[in-house]
C-alpha cells in the first residue's frame, strides 16, 4: 500500500465531508414537512351556490352534499378535510364517473383518472359481480410524494395530493410508487390522430389528418389553464385525480360524484360533523383498499 | 513479445482486423441509433413500449447497467491504483479506468434523459432536488462521482499531487454507494414486492462489480489485442491485470447467482407477495431473457470460459458478461412493474399504454444502440485526449 499518513487523513476528511453532506441533505429534506400552500382566512370562500334555493326536507344527496361543500369552502383550507365515500353495493358498473371524469379533465388516450374495476365472483348460475370505482386515494402517507425528485407533487392542506405540471420532469417514479396505479403519464396521444378525413367534394381519397381541433382545448386543473398543444404540461406529465379541486373552488362537487346515476359516490368534508361523509363513515364499517401498505387512503368504500 | 503476436494471443483476429471490425460495428450503432434519436424527437414517446402501468423500460435497464459499469470499473482499478496492483499502478491505467467509467455513464444519463417526459427540465433535479427522493439523491451521487473522475484523471497528470489518493478513496465510496444505492431505487418503492427487498442494494452493487470487472477485462484485452496498448507496458503486466480481473469477475459471478437463488428459492419455496413476478421472470413471456441471455450466456457459459480456457476464452467471457449482464437489470425493473396490486386494474380502462405487458419497440432498441455507440465513441476520444495530453506533459509518471 503506497498511501502514507497524509494520504489517510485528507481521504478521511473528504470521505467525512461527503458523508456529512449527503446526510445532512438527507435529513433536511426528511425533516421539513411545510409545503408553500396558501392557507388561514384568505383562502376561504364565500360561495352563492345554492343561497337562493330554500332547504328541503329529503333533498338529494347531490344537493346535500353541494350545500355541505359550500360550507366547507367558507373555512380556511387548512380546516377541510376532503373525503371521497363509495357505496360499492349501489355502484352498477356503469362507468358514468370515468366518463365525466375523462371530459372534464381532457384526458386524452391512455390516462386515466378513476377507472371502474370488475370483479367477478363464482361460478354460473352462482354469480355476482363487484364494481369498484379506483379514483387517487389521497393518502395521508401518500408514497407517491417522497419519491418525486423535483418537489413537484405534495400534500395539500386540505389533503389532496397536487401535481404542479410545470415542475414535472415526467420521470415517472411516482408512477412505480403508487400501489393502486392511480397515477398514468401522458405520453401525448389524441383520439383522433390519424384518422380518416374526407374531401370537400367527396371525389377524393379520405387523407389521414391530424388530431381534431376538440382535442385542443385546454383542461382546468388545479384552477389554471393547461393548454397541451407544442408539448406543453400536462402532456409528458404524470396525472392523476385531484377531487376535481378547479370545480370545488367555484362549488361544484367532483365531476364523478356529479354524474353517478346511482348516487354511490359521496363527496365532502370529514371535518364537518354534520357531513353526509362524516355520517357514512362513522355509521358504515368502511373499508379502504390495500390497507397493509399503511398509506392510509381518503377514499372509503362501503361493501 | 510483439505486437502482432501479442493481438493473436487476445483475439483471433489481428489487430488491425480487429479494428476494422470494431469500428464498423460503431459505425452501424451509431447509424441506426442516431435513426432512433431522430425518431424519439420528432415522435417524442409515441413510438415507445412503455406505459403507465410498466413506465420503465429498455432506456432505464440499460442507464443501470451503464452507471453500475461505471461503479465497478471505478473501485476496481482506483482500488489498483492504489493497492499498487501491478498494471493498474500507472496514472495512464487510471486514466483509461477513469475515461472508461465516464464512458459508460454519460450514455446511462443520455437514456434516461430521453425517457423524461419533459427533457427541458431536466436540471430541476440539481437546482430543486427533494432528497426524499432516491432519484434525485442518485442523480446527485453521480454527479458528484462525474466531478470527482474528473479531477482524479486531472490529477493522474502531477505525479506529485497530494490528494489523487485521497480523491480516489472519496470516488471509490461514491462508487460503492451509487450502486447500491441503483438498487435501493428500487426497493424502497413498497408498491412493487418484487422490489422491495433489502437484498437489492446488495444484488446491484454485486452485478455492478461483476459488470464492470468484465467491461475492464474486455477493455484491456481488446487493447492488448488491437496494438493500441499505450499503458500497458509489456504482455505480461496485461496478462496480470487480466487475471486479476478473471478472478473478481468469477467472484462477482458466483455471488451474484447466490443473491438471486437466495431470493428466488424463498419466494419459490412458499410463494409470498412477489412470486408472480418470480414466476414471469422464470416462465413469463420472457423466459428467454433470463434462462438463455442472463444464467447460460450470461452465467454458466463465462463461467465455464473462465474455467477452462485461456485468454482468448477469458476476453470473450468478459464480454458476454459484459454485454448479457443488462438482462439483471432488465429481469429486475420490467418485472416488478408487470404485477399489479389491483387485480381487474388492466381490463378497467382498457389502452395499450395501460397494460402490465412491455415490449421494448424498434425506437428504443435503435436508441439503445446508439448508448452503445455513444460509450464506445466517447472511450475512444477520451483515451485518445489521455494520451495526446499525457504525451505533451512533461510532469506525467
Amino acid at each position: 500500500m503506497s498511501m502514507n499518513r497524509r494520504d489517510f487523513v485528507r481521504a478521511g476528511v473528504l470521505t467525512g465531508a461527503g458523508l456529512a453532506a449527503t446526510v445532512g441533505a438527507v435529513l433536511k429534506d426528511r425533516l421539513s414537512t411545510e409545503t408553500s400552500d396558501p392557507k388561514g382566512p384568505g383562502t376561504a370562500r364565500s360561495l352563492k351556490v345554492l343561497s337562493d334555493v330554500p332547504e328541503q326536507a329529503n333533498e338529494d344527496v347531490l344537493v346535500r352534499m353541494q350545500r355541505e361543500l359550500v360550507r366547507a369552502m367558507a373555512k380556511p383550507v387548512e380546516q377541510r378535510r376532503w373525503i371521497m365515500v363509495i357505496d360499492t353495493r349501489k355502484c352498477v358498473g356503469c362507468h358514468a364517473c370515468t366518463i365525466g371524469c375523462v371530459a372534464e379533465n381532457k384526458l386524452p388516450p391512455g390516462v386515466v383518472y378513476r377507472p371502474v374495476v370488475t370483479e367477478e365472483f363464482g361460478e354460473f348460475p352462482n354469480v355476482s359481480l363487484r364494481f369498484t370505482p379506483r379514483p387517487c386515494m389521497q393518502c395521508d402517507a401518500p408514497p407517491c410524494v417522497p419519491v418525486c425528485p423535483v418537489h413537484a407533487t405534495w400534500k395539500r392542506p386540505d389533503g389532496v395530493v397536487a401535481i404542479d405540471y410545470d415542475k414535472c420532469i415526467g420521470c415517472r417514479y411516482c408512477l412505480t410508487a403508487c400501489p393502486y396505479g392511480a397515477r398514468t403519464s401522458d405520453f401525448g396521444e389524441y383520439y383522433t390522430d390519424g384518422a380518416a378525413e374526407g374531401t370537400p367534394d367527396g371525389d377524393a381519397r379520405p387523407t389521414l389528418g391530424p388530431h381534431a381541433a376538440w382535442e385542443d382545448q385546454p383542461s382546468h386543473e388545479y384552477c389554471k389553464h393547461w393548454d397541451r398543444t407544442g408539448h406543453k404540461s400536462p402532456m409528458g406529465n404524470a396525472r392523476k385525480c385531484h377531487f376535481c379541486l378547479h370545480r370545488l373552488e367555484v362549488g361544484q362537487l367532483p365531476m364523478c360524484a356529479t354524474t353517478c346515476i346511482g348516487r354511490a359516490t359521496y363527496f365532502g368534508d370529514n371535518n364537518d360533523p354534520d357531513s353526509l361523509v362524516t355520517e357514512l363513515v362513522t355509521k358504515h364499517n368502511v373499508q379502504t383498499l390495500l390497507p397493509h401498505k399503511g398509506t392510509r387512503p381518503r377514499v372509503f368504500y362501503i361493501v | 513479445m510483439s505486437m502482432s503476436s501479442s493481438a493473436a494471443l487476445w483475439a483471433p483476429l489481428s489487430g488491425n482486423a480487429l479494428r476494422r471490425l470494431i469500428t464498423v460495428g460503431w459505425i452501424l450503432l451509431l447509424l441506426a441509433g442516431l435513426v432512433g434519436l431522430v425518431q424519439r424527437l420528432a415522435q417524442g414517446h409515441l413510438p415507445a413500449g412503455y406505459g403507465s402501468y410498466v413506465p420503465w423500460g429498455l432506456w432505464v435497464a440499460l442507464y443501470f447497467h451503464g452507471v453500475g459499469i461505471a461503479g465497478g470499473v471505478f473501485v476496481i482499478g482506483a482500488l489498483g491504483f492504489l493497492l499498487d496492483w501491478p498494471a493498474f499502478r500507472r496514472p495512464a491505467v487510471l486514466r483509461t479506468v477513469i475515461v472508461l467509467c465516464l464512458a459508460a455513464i454519460a450514455p446511462a444519463f443520455m437514456g434516461v434523459w430521453l425517457d423524461l417526459g419533459h427533457m427541458e427540465r431536466a436540471a430541476r433535479i440539481f437546482t430543486s432536488p427533494s432528497f426524499t427522493s432516491m432519484m434525485a439523491f442518485n442523480a446527485w451521487m453521480y454527479a458528484a462521482f462525474v466531478v470527482i473522475a474528473v479531477l482524479s484523471w486531472v490529477l493522474s497528470y502531477r505525479a506529485d499531487s497530494g490528494w489523487l489518493k485521497p480523491l480516489l478513496c472519496l470516488g471509490i465510496f461514491f462508487s460503492v454507494l451509487f450502486p447500491s444505492q441503483s438498487g435501493a431505487f428500487f426497493g424502497v418503492v413498497d408498491a412493487k414486492a418484487y422490489w422491495h427487498s433489502a437484498l437489492l442494494p446488495v444484488v446491484f452493487l454485486t452485478s455492478a462489480l461483476t459488470a464492470g470487472g468484465a467491461t475492464l477485462l474486455a477493455v484491456v484485452a481488446i487493447i492488448s489485442a488491437t496494438g493500441a496498448r499505450g499503458e500497458w507496458i509489456g504482455d505480461d503486466e496485461a496478462v496480470n491485470a487480466i487475471r486479476r480481473l478473471r478472478v473478481i469477475t468469477i467472484v462477482g459471478l458466483v455471488l451474484y447467482f447466490a443473491f438471486e437463488f437466495a431470493e428466488f428459492s424463498i419466494s419459490l419455496w412458499n410463494p409470498v407477495s412477489h412470486a408472480p413476478a418470480v414466476d414471469l421472470v422464470l416462465f413469463g413471456p420472457y423466459w428467454w431473457v433470463f434462462w438463455i441471455v442472463h444464467l447460460l450466456l450470461g452465467g454458466l457459459l463465462p463461467l465455464a470460459l473462465f474455467s477452462l480456457g485461456g485468454p482468448r476464452a477469458w476476453s470473450a467471457a468478459a464480454l458476454l458478461v459484459a454485454v448479457c449482464f443488462v438482462s439483471a437489470r432488465l429481469n429486475v425493473l420490467v418485472p416488478g412493474q408487470a404485477v399489479g396490486e389491483i387485480h381487474g386494474l388492466q381490463e378497467a380502462f382498457q389502452h395499450e399504454r395501460l397494460n402490465y405487458i412491455y415490449h421494448a419497440t424498434a425506437m428504443e432498441y435503435l436508441v439503445g444502440s446508439l448508448l452503445v455507440a455513444m460509450g464506445i465513441g466517447l472511450f475512444v476520444l477520451g483515451r485518445r485526449i489521455s494520451i495526446a495530453v499525457a504525451s505533451r506533459s512533461s510532469t506525467v509518471a
